[in-house]
């Protein structure tokens, strides 16, 4: 097996004296689609929220592609240019157009010329089916069509892996398709996911690896269509019943 | 009894009218840009809690809000050169403007920066974007918009508020009335002109403030 694209080693993270993550390891391959599941206050959006410097950690070590990140680690640019995250609340910048938000990053942080970040913006934004929305600005568009600017937004810095905290959990239900369509795209073309979702269902098609998050720790793991048939511990049993 | 109104005991001075017009904006011009640069500097470092800068913008700005602007403008012009620091009185009126509108505009443009969601400075700095990145980017803009009318209003009371530096003899506009005043004894018709040039001023000032906030802090184009 070649080395994992994400490495987590030993992470633990306190609020105060709230030990919210109590020594996670994973390891997830160039490709996987991981989906984080868990109760609210298991840590699971902790944890994703780790993997690129949102939240600090107390102790451990995360990799991603040979970018190490300590803990106390303050300078944290370079995993991040290889990390792209997208936010239940979409928080594309209100003042910009949808092309101007996917641009932003690659001409500040990458300093591509602009007319190249223009050619690439118009890109992603066809990639989510929005190539007609490049000149709207967020609130001439649906939730659904934001978080998909905010997709392509993340996507415009070429990132190795794509972190998804609950992205559909802000939208009306008729809108969490078109986000998902999107996301199972990407996962054929083979991108990088990491996603806390509780989507289940769609964990269970799309996923290749189920997380179980459980009081800090990683409680169960595996393939989300033997962890959904036979779940090993009750806790994950009444898990998957209580949102069935 | 009628009072003979007599208006043109007044246009006589229209070169001093002027000139103290000119004296007025140029003072509020020049005071507004520095004053606005010197709060946007001071609210970036107390909202972001930039130690120790952020503590001394506190005791600047608590202190200058909680002064007459006055007493203020005289400590600068008649108190300062007990410690050597002679200015001259146009030096000590900008001087006093930009300070007491740096305090202002220090909380005001802080109100603006800390109504920005917090997820949008976490979605820029997740697209790998540096602090100073991310406040020239992400958040200056929003918050000026936001707070773009209360800053306006506070740039209209400075400039009513220049008519204070009279006192140290700065010929602004009131400078210039209670000179004319003091020349042609038309105290009433000349304070009435004043005041109306100054309301003018004012009404004026704000459309143009609305304006360059359409062109430079909204920036938005045409709906899509």
């Amino acid at each position: 097996m070649e080395a994992p694209l994400v490495r987590i080693d030993a992470l633990h993270k306190h609020f105060g004296s709230n030990h919210v993550l109590k020594g996670i390891d994973l390891r997830i391959q160039q490709g996987e689609v991981v989906a984080i599941i868990g109760r609210s206050g298991s840590g699971k959006s902790t944890l994703l929220r780790s993997i690129n410097g949102l939240e600090t950690f107390d102790d451990g070590l995360i990799e991603v592609d040979g970018e190490r990140l300590y803990a106390g680690q303050t300078d944290l640019r370079a995993l991040r240019q290889k990390v792209g995250m997208v936010f239940q609340q979409f928080n594309l910048f209100p003042h910009l157009t949808a092309g101007e938000n996917v641009m932003l990053a690659p001409q500040v942080v990458k300093k591509t010329p602009k007319a190249e970040c223009e050619t690439i913006a118009r890109a992603m934004l066809a990639k989510v089916g929005l190539a007609e929305k490049f000149d709207a600005y967020p609130d001439q568009l649906s939730g659904g069509q934001q978080q998909r600017v905010a997709i392509a937004r993340a996507l415009a810095m070429q990132p190795k892996v794509l972190l998804c905290d609950e992205i559909t959990s802000a939208l009306d239900p008729e809108l969490v398709n078109e986000v998902l369509a999107v996301v199972k795209q990407l996962a054929a073309e083979g991108m990088t996911l990491i996603m806390v979702t509780h989507e289940m269902r769609f964990a269970r098609e799309v996923g290749d690896k189920l997380v179980f998050m459980y009081q800090g720790r990683v409680h169960e793991s595996g393939h989300p269509k033997e962890l959904f048939a036979a779940p090993q511990t009750p806790e994950l049993q009444n898990f998957i019943g209580a949102v069935n | 009894m009628a009072y003979a109104f007599d208006f043109t005991a007044v246009a006589e001075y229209h070169t001093q009218l002027l000139s103290g017009v000119g004296y007025t904006l140029l003072l509020t011009a020049v005071g507004a840009t520095l004053g606005v640069a010197m709060g946007t500097l001071g609210a970036v470092l107390r909202a972001w809690r930039i130690k120790p800068f952020a503590q001394v913008f506190g005791l600047y700005v608590e202190l200058i809000r909680n002064t007459p602007f006055i007493v203020q403008l005289f400590f600068i012009f008649f108190g300062l050169p007990a410690l050597g620091i002679r200015l001259a009185e146009w030096q000590a009126a900008t001087l006093a403007v930009v300070i007491n509108l740096g305090a202002y505009s220090t909380e005001i443009i802080r109100a603006g920066i800390q109504a920005i969601p917090r997820g949008q400075i976490e979605a820029a700095g997740s697209l790998a974007m540096t602090r100073s990145q991310i406040f020239r980017h992400v958040v200056l803009q929003p918050a000026l918009q936001k707070v773009w009318p209360a800053l306006s209003s506070q740039i209209v009371i400075v400039m009513l508020g220049t008519s204070v530096c009279s006192q140290i003899a700065a010929e602004e506009l009131t400078f210039a009335a209670n000179f004319i005043q003091s020349r042609n004894f038309r105290a009433f018709e000349t304070y009435i002109v004043v005041a109306l040039v100054y309301l003018g001023l004012s009404i004026a000032l704000r459309a143009l403030l609305a304006r360059l906030g359409q062109r430079f802090v909204v920036k938005r184009r045409a709906a899509a």
